[in-house]
């Protein structure tokens, strides 16, 4: 073999044991940095999983570091170096000048005799064999590769680390559950099934809201959603209010129109004909109750007379509830002139006895000045307690004086009868103990009307439902729903703040006339001259200061109403204004015309916002504030 | 190698004794260094880039202003190998026969019936060591009969061809201050010279050696350290050396990346270059790295032989553009930036001499 060969022989193993070091490390740094950076990719996903909360694919991310290493290599791979590359690395690095690259190209040089080879294989392979591996070897490490650690750290650190709490959906309007034990003013409208009613169909009515408020009284109690809730309390409240406008209404119209003229041709009954054109039968009845137990006999006639006008009028005209009423109200003035006299006369007995003492004065005066059943009742009352302490020497002199009234009045007056037995009476403690009887009985006697009092009875169930409406945290009151107890004092609406409050935004403030008996629909309760009336329902944002006693001076408020319980006018809707709702277009919204279940909305209420004079430039936010 | 012979080179001589061939080649011309260095003071670097083309076979142009040792280096350098020294003064006058000769008519009184005859007169290029002297100064057709000579290695003398003793090695000087009167040598011919080296002037210290020397008794002959068997063996021994593919390569992209149309020329080759380097560049680059590694007792070429002799070897071949030289721009600058520019190895590797070289 020549000496070339031989040479040769000793260089070639030499160079490929460096070389495969040399190439096995730089494959091996490409790997990490291949790990490195997979790793770094696999962080980064497990903890988009993490935030994400993908809790189970967060360990499959570590895959990635994998994949890295395995591109890695196949990048070294395909980057390996050559024979040459590695030489001139290995020249480099051992500082040969070159001799083992010209040593590695002499590899398939034919000239195997040339002396020249044989000295630079020589040399090269001097050099090789004097080379150490810590001369020699490529770096494997670099600067990224401290991200393995770190990443498989922050691997394992997110894979245990326990999941976020999953982020706050945002809610439907109106989805929201209300779920409330609180339905008080839902038992109001649930007692109009005790209401009377005025035919069979008004029964079957009141019966049917009396059993939807049951319902919906059990359901708040469950829970249910918010505008579910809305939207039946809404009708319950639509059907106690056409319920409440049912006297004449419809074809009825007419006579309830006549009939009401009729009244209020008169000054004394001008008032009580006006209430009954606003189907505001407590009014009228009040009105009526004020004029029987006046002390004017003429006006008793007058009044009796133009009610009786007036239901005739009404039944012509085919309007029969409102003669019926009309009728229930002159007999109801009847019994209450007929027992204003004969207290009355009996007061003044007594004042004449010189019996009764301040109490029964004032009391008297009180029936003069205010004409109410329940200044009747109070007067009653304090003459049962007046005759109760009677000496026999007093009850002596008022029988006496009784008699001697009766004997004034002549033998033919039914005044002077009623005065004789009275005296009759009187001439035994057992007589008089039973005139104490009749007395209290007369404090506790009910002359009101049946209309009247089922009108108060809607009047109360409409008024839970607002309260039922509004305990569910409903935003903001309606317009001039009676805020005018919020100072919770009867007669005094105006001491309470929200009560100014709800003037602003209401914006009507017929409520805040600070008149007993003539307060908003709120205060109704307070409405009473005794001051015994409770507060009505607060606002939402009631901030009143009042202590809610419910006790307060006495105001003379006669002849002051207001008008804020003021029955609409149930005729054809002023234009663009909602009065009550209509089955809508399926799906309708304000915004779109729709194909779901929309139930009920008010006629101009779909597509409203289209058709609204809203400029082009805030059509759009109007369009998604309205968005379902 | 006392002897100044060095063995010669044959078909089977072993690569141990190649190997002893090249240590006394290294040798040698540490002796022919030192030789010189008795009677040149410093100049180091021009001595060797000088030696090396003597090893290479390749004749060299020296550049520098009057005094610096030019002659005097060429003139040692003739003693110490022990070849025929001769001196051609050109000057605008000087005629081509003058500088190789010519025939001249002998009338033999012996032989005076056989009448006059014809014979060749040599000229000084007929030396084995030639000192062309301020050949700037010569007119081009002077200039050219030497250059001829210069690349044949023989001369026609009445249409007789006249072959020049080996070894045949040319030293030109030119001073680059006087222009007045001179002909600068064209580029085809300066490319026949494989080495173009500038002489600088003397720091300090030498210049005070060079006082002390040439003001005092003269130092005396320089000795003959190297026959004329051993050039020739030197020179062989250089053919001999290895290139490898990587290194001729480098060589190769340094040449294309000279010429300023290339994509791989660097910016300062474009601006101030007109013409780069050619296949002639290449071959002198190569030969005398070979001879820097044979210098230095090495069989093969590195990088670095590359880079010592791409300024001598290339400056004189590349050609500036009327940017470049009104910008000032020297050939050895540009030659620079193409050091700077293409890189020795593949990128890979050069990343990993990075990294070992911050590590």
């Amino acid at each position: 073999m020549p000496d070339g060969l031989n040479r040769d022989a000793r260089f070639r193993p030499l160079f490929e044991r460096w070389a495969r070091r040399v190439r096995a490390r730089l494959a091996l740094r490409h790997a990490l940095t291949g790990a490195a950076a997979g790793l770094a990719i696999a962080v980064i996903a497990a903890g988009a999983a993490w935030k994400t909360r993908h809790g189970a694919l967060r360990r499959y991310t570590a895959a990635a570091g994998a994949l890295g290493l395995v591109a890695g290599l196949a990048w070294a791979r395909r980057r390996r170096w050559s024979d040459g590359d590695v030489a001139l690395y290995l020249d480099q690095r051992l500082e040969s000048e070159e001799a083992i690259a010209t040593a590695a190209g002499l590899r398939d040089h034919d000239d195997a005799d040339d002396p020249a080879r044989a000295v630079v294989l020589a040399t090269a392979a001097s050099a090789l064999r004097d080379a150490g591996a810590k001369r020699v070897h490529p770096s494997v490490l670099k600067p990224v590769h401290a991200l393995v650690p770190l990443t498989v750290a922050g691997l394992v650190a997110i894979a245990r680390a326990p999941l976020p709490p999953a982020p706050a959906t945002a809610v439907a309007p109106g989805t929201t559950r209300v779920q409330t034990a609180d339905v008080a003013g839902l038992e109001k409208a649930i007692r109009l099934a005790q209401a009377s009613a005025r035919d069979p169909a008004q029964r079957e009515r009141l019966d049917a809201i009396a059993k939807e408020a049951e319902k919906l009284k059990a359901d708040l109690r469950e829970g249910i959603e918010k505008r579910d809730a809305q939207d039946r309390i809404a009708r319950l409240k639509d059907a106690i209010g056409e319920e409440r406008l049912s006297l004449g209404a419809g074809e009825k119209r007419g006579g309830l129109e006549s009939a009401a003229s009729k009244l209020e041709e008169s000054d004394l009954t001008r008032a009580a004909g006006k209430a009954l054109g606003d189907h505001d039968l407590e009014s009228l009845d009040e009105e009526m109750e004020r004029i029987a137990n006046a002390r004017e006999k003429a006006d008793r006639e007058l009044a009796k007379k133009k009610l009786d006008e007036a239901s005739e009028l009404a039944k012509k005209q085919g309007a029969e509830d409102v003669a019926k009423a009309l009728e229930d109200e002159k007999g109801a003035m009847d019994r209450r002139s007929a027992r204003a006299d004969a207290l009355r006369e009996l007061a003044d007995g007594m004042k004449g006895a010189g019996v009764g003492g301040d109490e029964l004065q004032t009391e008297s005066e009180a029936l003069d000045r205010k004409g109410s059943d329940a200044a009747a009742r109070r007067l009653a009352e304090s003459m049962a307690k007046a005759l109760e302490k009677l000496t026999p020497e007093e009850r002596k002199r008022l029988a006496e004086k009784l008699a001697e009234m009766a004997k004034k009045r002549g033998v033919a007056s039914a005044d002077a009868e009623r005065l004789k037995d009275l005296a009759d009476d009187l001439a035994t403690p057992e007589g008089q103990k039973r005139l104490e009887d009749q007395l209290r009985d007369l404090a506790k006697e009910d002359d009101e009307t049946e209309e009247s009092k089922r009108q108060g009875a809607l009047d109360d169930a409409e008024d839970g439902a607002e309260g039922t409406e509004r305990g569910m945290g409903r935003e903001g009151g309606e317009p001039g729903q009676g805020e005018g107890q919020q100072g919770g004092k009867p007669g005094h609406g105006q001491q309470g703040e929200g009560q100014q409050g709800e003037g602003q935004q209401g914006g009507q403030g017929q409520s805040a006339i600070p008149v007993p008996g003539a307060g908003s629909r709120g205060g109704r309760g307070s409405g009473k001259s005794d001051g015994d009336g409770r507060g009505g329902h607060g606002g939402s944002r009631d901030e009143g200061t009042g202590d809610h006693q419910g006790s307060t001076p006495l105001v003379d408020a006669h002849g002051l109403k207001s008008r804020a319980r003021g029955p609409l006018n149930k005729a054809q809707g002023m234009p663009g204004s909602i009065t009550t709702y209509v089955p809508g277009r399926a799906g309708a919204t304000a915004n779109t015309r729709g194909t779901g279940d929309l139930r009920a909305v008010g006629p101009r209420e779909v597509e409203g916002v289209e058709q609204s004079d809203v400029p082009e430039e805030y059509r759009e936010q109007v369009r998604q504030y309205f968005q379902p | 190698m006392r002897s100044g012979a060095l063995p010669g080179k044959t078909d089977g001589v072993m690569a141990d004794q190649f190997e002893a061939g090249l240590r006394q080649a290294a040798e040698a011309v540490a002796r022919l260094r030192d030789a010189i260095g008795h009677v040149v003071v410093g100049q180091s670097a021009v001595v060797n880039q000088v030696m090396w083309g003597l090893v290479a076979g390749g004749h060299v142009l020296l550049e520098g202003a009057p005094g610096l040792g030019k002659t005097l280096l060429v003139r040692t350098l003739a003693e110490c190998l022990d070849l025929r020294f001769s001196r051609i003064q050109f000057t605008p006058d000087l005629m081509p026969s003058d500088v190789i000769g010519t025939n001249v008519l002998v009338m033999d009184p012996a032989q005076r019936a056989a009448g006059s005859m014809f014979t060749v007169q040599r000229g000084p290029i007929f030396g084995q060591v030639v000192l062309a002297d301020e050949i700037n100064r010569a007119t081009p057709k002077t200039q050219s009969a030497l250059l001829e000579a210069m690349a044949e290695h023989a001369v026609t003398i009445a249409g007789t061809r006249h072959v020049l003793e080996e070894p045949f090695f040319v030293l030109a000087t030119e001073n680059p201050i006087e222009m007045e009167g001179t002909y600068p040598l064209p580029e085809a011919q300066l490319d026949r010279f494989l080495l173009k080296v500038l002489v600088p002037s003397p720091s300090e210290d030498e210049l005070v050696a060079v006082l002390a020397r040439t003001t005092g008794r003269s130092p005396g002959a320089a000795p003959r350290v190297l026959s004329r068997e051993g050039i020739l063996t030197l020179r062989a021994l250089c053919r001999d050396v290895i290139v490898a593919e990587p290194v001729a390569r480098y060589a190769a992209r340094l040449v294309r990346a000279s010429d300023p149309s290339s994509p791989d020329a660097p910016e300062p080759v474009k601006r101030g270059l007109r013409y780069g380097a050619g296949v002639r560049g290449a071959q002198s680059l190569v030969l005398a790295a070979k001879a820097v590694a044979l210098c230095e007792g090495r069989a093969h070429v590195a990088f670095q032989d590359i880079e010592n002799v791409a300024r001598p070897a290339l400056r004189h071949r590349i050609i500036r553009s009327f940017e470049g030289e009104a910008d000032g721009v020297s050939p050895d600058s540009v030659i620079d930036a193409l050091l700077a520019a293409i890189p020795t190895r593949p990128a890979n590797v050069d990343a990993e001499r990075a990294k070992a070289a911050r590590a």
